[in-house]
């Protein structure tokens, strides 16, 4: 074998995507936690911004100046923060239960990156999920509690593109929150080097 | 251009320290497998088998020497090219399996194939196949959880043998196995051996292992102790 005849190995985004979600769906229950800390933080996130879009089309149409606390917002920071360090957490031990799994793919031939993204297509498989179950969660809360001012209608009077810029946005703050999270369990996890990770017993 | 020796192992040497100690694992081994042999590394625990395992199989870095894995010293392989040799080259066989449990056996065995840039389809097919050779073709849709020890071994050994390696690395094959279900996988390794002329390199304790193979390396305190023909 020359040298030169060596080639690359290869490892797909779409490859990542069918493992990670192997991964997820047989260890549901790891998933399930991620998914509802995301979902949880970002649901108080969205029924602060979603009452206040609220208010300001009720004052719009004709109905009195009401708004958010701006304190508030600090809370849900807080909120935001505590899932997002609850994540790396869960990350982190699951990097632990995998170690082996790791090692054995190192031996297969995955580069070090390929482990990154395999993480990081998780997270965001979660973070997605977690941002969408949020926002309906948030948007029920938001209209119970602005409804008996303004309308338990007032959801379908705020301008549709409003509402989806508000949808995008949350849905996209979740996905950079978990993927934020993984970064230190994931880049923990490719430098596993093999023959650590394969002598590992749990 | 082909070499005559697919391992060729270069006064080797792998030193731990441990605090103030240096300990020995590996200590001047120098050794030639040539293509299609059957070579047991035998000797008592502790006595650097697996951590010639491990450097043959590009797992770990010497302290000194060198590996030629096919005539090209593996110390001066990048990442990349590392990966790639692991991958296309080598074919690992675990004591404990290390398959993957939230795949399949098919999909365990389509793995490496998804890293050798084989199209999905193909590896799939020829995952498929390998698992029918290894006398798996009832179990390709069970997840290792749902096999038994001896079928998990034949499905690591079909995973091994996915991407065509020239070496088979074996560490304690049997070492988790019963009598019977070892003995059936010493047959199929060796069978492999003889009819695909695969390098079979296998660390073992099992005496039965031991007598199927062309030469038996007998290690002591990180040397070679000596060589005896099968």
């Amino acid at each position: 074998m020359a040298r030169e005849s060596i080639g690359r190995v290869h490892f797909s985004l779409g490859d990542a995507a069918r493992l990670g979600y192997d991964h997820i769906k047989r260890r549901w229950s790891r998933a399930a936690i991620n998914i509802a800390s995301i979902a949880l933080g970002l649901s108080f996130y969205a029924t602060l911004v979603l009452s206040d879009t609220f208010y300001g089309t009720y004052e719009r149409l004709g109905g009195s100046q009401l708004s958010v606390e701006s304190y508030q917002y600090w809370l849900v920071g807080v909120a935001l923060v505590v899932s997002v360090v609850g994540i790396t957490n869960a990350m982190l031990i699951a990097v632990y239960e995998r170690y082996k799994e790791i090692g054995t793919m190192k031996c297969l031939g995955a580069l070090d990156r390929h482990i990154i993204l395999l993480f990081l297509v998780e997270s965001s498989f979660q973070g997605l999920a977690g941002g969408l179950a949020g926002f309906l969660l948030g948007l029920a809360a938001a209209v119970a509690s602005t409804g008996f001012t303004t309308g338990f209608d007032i959801a379908l009077k705020v301008p549709p593109l409003q509402m989806l810029t508000l949808f995008t946005g949350s849905v996209a703050l979740a996905l950079t929150l978990s993927m934020t999270a993984t970064l230190y369990p994931a880049w923990r996890a490719s430098k596993l080097r093999p023959v650590e990770a394969l002598r590992y017993e749990l | 251009m082909s070499y005559d020796y697919v391992i060729e192992l270069r006064d080797l040497n792998r030193h731990y320290t441990m605090g103030e100690e240096t300990v020995k694992a590996l200590d001047g081994v120098n050794l030639e497998i040539k293509r299609g042999e059957y070579v047991s590394i035998v000797g008592p625990s502790g006595s650097g088998k697996t951590t010639l395992f491990n450097l043959i199989g590009g797992l770990d870095k010497p302290t000194g020497g060198s590996v030629f894995i096919d005539g090209v010293d593996i110390a001066q392989l990048d990442a990349y090219e590392l990966a790639w040799l692991r991958c296309r080259k080598i074919g690992y066989i675990f004591q404990s399996f290390n398959l993957i449990q939230v795949l399949t056996a098919l999909e365990n065995v389509a793995l490496p194939t998804v890293f050798a840039g084989v199209p999905r389809e193909e590896g799939l097919r020829k995952a498929q196949h390998i698992l029918e050779s290894v006398g798996l073709g009832t179990r390709v849709h069970h997840r290792p959880s749902e096999l038994s020890a001896g079928q998990q071994q034949r499905v690591a050994i079909a995973r091994a043998l996915a991407n065509d390696p020239s070496i088979i690395l074996a560490d304690e094959p049997t070492g988790n196995l019963d009598l019977n279900t070892g003995m059936e996988i010493i047959d199929l390794l060796h069978g492999l051996n003889k009819t695909k002329g695969l390098t079979l390199v296998a660390a073992t304790h099992d005496l039965k292992m031991i007598k199927a193979s062309d030469r038996i390396v007998w290690m002591r305190d990180g040397q070679i102790e000596r060589i005896e023909r099968g």
